[in-house]
């Protein structure tokens, strides 16, 4: 859906309303809600712009290569502070192009609930951790989950623990697969609740786009339908569609300028030719996920912020969560096909809440999941004592391969001080800027959690009737898909980052929504809230803009 | 974000092995030569010559590949022409990963001549001690990236090279398709029949 009229371009020498860096998950709808409020916007993207038709099923390209995310090579990685960080440690997944992680995610759309917002009063502190109430709660954020849902287009069915909802889904949920047959076969056979997985893919046409055609390639790659209800071809074109946004590709921005007064200015970057460009503007939107963000705020350390922007707390890139991952897998009699259609169909959520019994912190959920791209599966999809090449390894490959499924649990990660973004003293980007730092250890809780629904899935896949089941071993992370918590949300300027509406404590004119605001990460599937925060955060921000509170 | 990690397991199999981090770190403008090259290759109706390899390690690397994912009653690594996709993937965007193979290729080709003197190469081994000399070598770097390359070039896309006459992907039972409708599989076909 490409806009009526040429998108709008700015020179950059004009001083537009708003820059907003990223266009991810939460950049897409903060220009959108800014730009539709009558603001002039100009989306600052470091990736190219690639439109639907140039998705493709190619695994070479999209997950070994990963042509759109960042190079593993591009960061350095430790355990913890006292060691030396290296390149190539461990994968974060994330991808640089316009519509961000919204256009390859697997689309898991599930809502936080109460008590994630609501955690440490319920439960009391942690000890050593900094598990923190968020300064709203869920029915702050309700309205927007609903106008998330009813915007972008979202497939699902309310079950029996889910929270209290003003309006139904937009859209029933997508045909069940034999791998969602067979979880709810064990799953019930347990006593348990499972439910259809609620999911950011289209069941049916909405808003000029089609349903989902079933073709399986969802988690990493672009939906060359636009059945994925990525920002790219939702909320980006009516932004583009009023005349007022310019979403400008391939700009790697390097530092957000402040004046002698404390004010953002706007934001000097790379364009394409990696020559430096200015764009000025009245106040600044970052959304550039729970890792860049806080490596930008680092980045634009001035002698009136010198320990960064924004960071006069100190806080700037840490408690860094990723969710906790299990993996369990089950090879069945007859064939599953889990090649096609949507990754997961149907979900679980008895386990949710953190239970004193288990004596240990953690929630989460499990999912039942296809693994089935070709050469993936090959590579890594069989048990780990089957025959790994050979007459022995090929005759185990073509009875699993259309026989497997994956149960997954996602779950919490305790925010760690630990945990961080920070830069690299030593490496240095394409750019020739200091390299983003990943520190990360995962909390033995968090890791216990883990296994607890490790051991969930292999009881539901045995009581679906699976002929064998095996696990991937629990381990501390080395890849991560969320990036979450960096510059967490609170009322108290002395421990957060952004206030309860996303504006920075510090600089009255800059703005920061996106994984990095979340205080808890959840269970495990954060986009749906990322995207309730950014329409929030673009209400309030095209409020404050329109009263002269920027 | 890439959001739940399904694939952690063989992103993490497939990025333990040199040749992979060569595939990571590769350019997309290298990816679109490879791909033009292999494109210009299926167009040809004369077999065209090998751009990287020499006849002989092209039989050592197709021997090696043929043990890996054997033929039988299917189709294996010969007939998917996979040392077909290894040749276009070393002459463009995994270029760099030319000289540690064809180093391994000489050792094991060494390895060879010391266990089965007057034998100088890996192609002309009987197949069972093919096999025998392979099982030794499971664990070196040289195997893993013949191992990964091999896979690869089974089930990437044709257009790569390799998996000729999308055999790779018949042999396992998978249908590249942008659309399919339910039924899916077995089980959701029999609950939708009512018989769950």
């Amino acid at each position: 859906m490409r806009p009526a009229r040429p998108a709008v371009r700015f020179h950059s020498s004009r001083t537009v309303d708003f820059v907003v860096v990223g266009s991810g998950a939460a950049g897409g709808i903060i220009a959108k809600e800014l730009a539709t409020a009558g603001l002039t916007v100009v989306v600052l993207e470091q990736g190219p712009r690639v439109e639907p038709p140039q998705f493709e099923h190619d695994e070479i390209k999209t997950l070994f290569q990963g042509a759109l995310q960042i190079n593993p090579t591009g960061f350095t990685f430790r355990r913890s502070e006292s060691e030396t960080a290296k390149p190539g440690q461990i994968q974060l997944l994330y991808h640089r192009l316009v519509g961000g992680g919204s256009v390859m995610f697997t689309a898991n759309y599930w809502r936080f609930r109460e008590i994630d917002f609501i955690e440490k009063s319920r439960l009391g502190a942690i000890s050593g951790t900094g598990l923190e109430d968020w300064p709203i709660t869920y029915r702050d954020l309700e309205p927007y989950y609903t106008k998330a849902e009813w915007e972008l287009g979202i497939s699902g069915e309310p079950g029996p623990f889910d929270p209290p909802r003003t309006r139904p889904y937009p859209l029933p949920p997508l045909p069940v697969k034999s791998s969602g047959v067979l979880f709810e076969r064990g799953a019930r056979a347990l006593g348990l609740h499972p439910q259809p997985a609620p999911l950011a893919i289209l069941s049916q046409p909405f808003h000029g786009r089609p349903a989902c055609q079933h073709c399986g390639y969802c988690l990493g790659f672009g939906c060359e339908f636009r059945a994925k209800s990525s920002t790219l071809y939702t909320v980006i074109p009516i932004a583009e569609a009023t005349g007022r946004c310019e979403v400008r590709p391939n700009s790697y921005v390097r530092r957000i300028e402040v004046d002698k007064q404390g004010r953002v200015t706007g934001a000097t970057y790379f364009d394409e030719n990696k020559k430096e460009q200015f764009q000025r503007a009245r106040a600044v939107v970052l959304c550039c996920n729970g890792s860049e963000t806080p490596r930008l705020l680092l980045l634009s350390a001035s002698s009136r912020f010198p320990s960064g922007l924004a960071n006069s707390s100190g806080v700037v890139g840490k408690y860094l969560m990723f969710n906790g991952y299990s993996s369990a897998s089950g090879v069945f009699e007859r064939p599953l096909n889990e090649f096609k259609s949507v990754t997961a169909t149907r979900v679980l959520y008895d386990f949710y809440e953190s239970d004193p019994k288990r004596g240990f912190y953690g929630g989460g959920a499990p999912d039942a999941r296809s693994f089935a791209y070709p050469t993936i599966f090959a590579l890594g999809g069989l048990p780990h004592d089957a025959p790994s090449w050979g007459a022995g390894y090929k005759r185990i490959l073509r009875d699993y391969y259309t026989r497997t499924m994956n149960v997954d649990g996602h779950s919490t990660s305790l925010p760690l001080e630990t945990n961080s973004i920070s830069l690299d003293p030593e490496m240095k980007d394409p750019w020739g800027l200091p390299a983003m730092r990943v520190t990360y250890r995962d909390h033995p809780d968090d890791l216990a959690m883990m296994r607890f629904l490790q051991d969930r899935a292999i009881e539901i896949l045995e009581a679906a009737g699976a002929r064998r089941t095996w696990r991937q071993p629990v381990q501390e992370t080395n890849l991560a898909a969320h990036l979450l918590g960096t510059c967490r949300m609170g009322d108290d300027p002395r421990a957060s980052v952004v206030d309860r509406y996303h504006r920075a404590h510090d600089v009255r004119n800059l703005f920061i929504c996106d994984g990095s605001s979340l205080v808890t990460g959840g269970r495990g599937q954060p986009t749906a809230t990322i995207q309730a925060l950014a329409y929030r955060a673009g209400e309030h921000i095209a409020q404050f803009a329109r009263r002269g509170e920027i | 974000m890439l959001a739940d990690p399904v694939s952690r397991r063989a992103f993490l199999a497939a990025s333990t092995t040199a040749f992979a981090a060569a595939w990571l770190a590769a350019e997309p403008a290298e990816i679109r030569a490879a791909l033009e090259h292999a494109a210009r290759a299926a167009q040809s109706t004369e077999p065209l010559p090998w751009d990287v390899l020499t006849p002989e390690q092209a039989a050592d690397l197709d021997a090696i590949a043929a043990q890996i994912f054997p033929t039988d009653d299917t189709p294996g690594a010969r007939e998917a022409r996979v040392v077909n996709f290894m040749d276009r993937s070393l002459a463009t965007w995994a270029a760099q990963q030319r000289e540690p193979l064809i180093h391994g290729l000489d050792e094991l080709n060494g390895e060879v001549e010391r266990r089965w003197p007057g034998t100088k190469r890996f192609a002309n081994l009987a197949p069972d001690r093919q096999l025998e000399l392979l099982g030794s070598q499971e664990q070196t770097p040289f195997f893993q990236q013949m191992r990964f390359a091999t896979l690869v070039g089974m089930f990437s896309l044709p257009s790569y090279g390799g998996n000729a006459d999308k055999a790779g992907w018949r042999v396992i039972g998978f249908e590249d398709r942008y659309t399919w409708q339910p039924p899916f599989g077995d089980y959701d076909a029999e609950a939708a029949r009512g018989g769950r």
